[in-house]
């Protein structure tokens, strides 16, 4: 408990100190509780994700950094990769492939670079995945880039 | 966030993901967190069976476990017995071997307070910060694992106020947290080894995985759990500059009639700074999937 404390103070730290370093990513502490984060991500360019602000929530357990932090999308996304409804994400580093030399800010990172490489061969969303299985890419990128105008840009007027 | 004002019509069972309050995570149907949640069941069961680090046990132990089972490896047990006097076994999580390494070196500090050995592997622990650092790791992601590490290695360490016994080595051993973070501080310096020589180990690593050295040093060293192989002993045996000898407990017989234990000594090559002949005072006994320490005799 206090080395999970120890160290996500100095995230915090890192992460005040490196603010606006990578513009992709505002990584935000709960005021009152230090295990609970928020992450506001950038889409990536050239994917339908692009133009979109998705919302991250990070639950951090105890045993952090021996454990990982638990990580959802709040942000509605149509990705083979994130639950439709839950928001769970399928990450190996963020279950038997983590390690205490990753960070909330690259967890971020590998996040985004997950939105751009998504995994359909592992999907949490089916209906996402099979399309981009059954080589319909434009499917999947217009059904995405529906919903990323729909949940993940400002609304209009 | 915004959230779309006009929503497909098949999203209305989404209404509660959609507007979570601040706090009301729905980990109700988080399945991944249900998995790691049984994982971390099933490692509590395990863990009752036996403890991270053991007791001492006689090498009788080791044969009652074969008892009914492989002639092969009761007649090698008994190979074995005229050498080592005693096991001791070690949780099997993954982490054995390195659970083994960080016991096995800190009781031989205990035992012959050798400060001339502290002082050697704590330069090398200074070497594989550096390391580390240039292969762009931020400090903090391995500094508490360090100063854990060093603050055990200063304890065994007779004659200071944090001095502590061999009794409280075991618990401390047997202290998840701490053993884990030792552990982890293990698993930190193999992979700055593997990945400042990784010309070197690149081809093993092939062989082994058939993944890139880098790709290697994430899924299978870094990550706590993830079993050992000759590539992480090979590693850190050199980056700590320990010798380690391992003895070899399988079903393989030789066909000369004799049977024989195989044992094979990994000594370090970059600290050639002690010359000669180095007898490894580690050793592990390795059954497939698992590693355990042995005790060697006494010259009485």
């Amino acid at each position: 408990m206090q080395t999970s404390r120890a160290r996500l103070f100095k995230e915090y730290k890192e992460v005040q100190r490196e603010k606006g370093a990578d513009p992709d990513i505002q990584l935000v502490c709960d005021d009152s509780n230090i295990f609970k984060w928020t992450a506001l991500i950038k889409g990536p360019s050239e994917t339908p994700f692009e133009g979109g602000v998705f919302q991250l929530a990070f639950a951090i357990p105890e045993q952090y950094p021996l454990q990982p932090p638990q990580v959802r999308f709040l942000t509605k996304i149509f990705h083979p990769n994130v639950h439709f409804k839950t928001g769970e994400i399928c990450l190996d580093i963020l279950k038997n492939a983590w390690s205490p030399a990753w960070t909330l800010q690259s967890v971020c990172r590998a996040i985004i670079a997950l939105m751009a490489h998504p995994e359909p061969d592992s999907p949490l969303n089916c209906d996402s995945g099979n399309l981009l299985r059954s080589g319909d890419v434009r499917g999947y990128q217009s059904m995405a880039s529906m919903y990323t105008r729909l949940a993940a840009m400002p609304k209009k007027g | 966030m915004t959230n779309p004002e006009g929503r497909g019509r098949d999203d209305e069972a989404d209404s509660s993901a959609e507007a979570p309050a601040p706090d009301g995570f729905e980990w109700s149907n988080y399945a991944d967190e249900d998995i790691m949640h049984q994982k971390n069941e099933i490692n509590a069961v395990e863990a009752e069976k036996i403890p991270c680090v053991g007791d001492k046990e006689p090498l009788s132990a080791l044969a009652a476990e074969y008892q009914s089972g492989s002639p092969i490896l009761l007649e090698k047990i008994k190979v074995l017995d005229e050498q080592y006097a005693a096991i001791r076994r070690t949780r099997g999580d993954g982490n054995c071997f390195f659970r083994s390494f960080m016991f096995s070196y800190l009781e031989h500090i205990l035992e012959t307070q050798d400060k001339a050995e502290v002082d050697r592997m704590k330069a090398n622990v200074e070497e594989c910060r550096r390391t580390l650092q240039s292969l762009g790791y931020v400090d903090f992601t391995f500094e508490d694992f360090f100063a854990l590490f060093l603050e055990q290695l200063e304890s065994v360490l007779q004659g200071n106020e944090t001095s502590i016994s061999h009794d409280e080595l075991l618990l401390r051993s047997r202290d998840q947290s701490i053993s884990d973070y030792v552990v982890m501080f293990f698993r930190f310096v193999t992979s700055a080894e593997i990945r400042k020589r990784s010309e070197f180990f690149e081809p093993f690593i092939m062989g082994l995985a058939n993944t890139t050295v880098e790709q290697f040093c994430k899924s299978s060293v870094e990550p706590m759990g993830e079993e050992s192989d000759h590539v992480h002993i090979i590693a850190i045996s050199d980056a700590l500059g320990v010798a380690i000898r391992i003895v070899y407990l399988d079903r393989s017989s030789c066909d000369k009639g004799g049977v024989s234990v195989n044992h094979h000594d990994f000594i370090p090559t970059v600290s050639s700074s002690r010359s000669g002949a180095v007898e490894p005072f580690i050793t592990l006994l390795y059954r497939p999937g698992h590693y355990d320490m042995l005790y060697p005799k006494r010259p009485s």
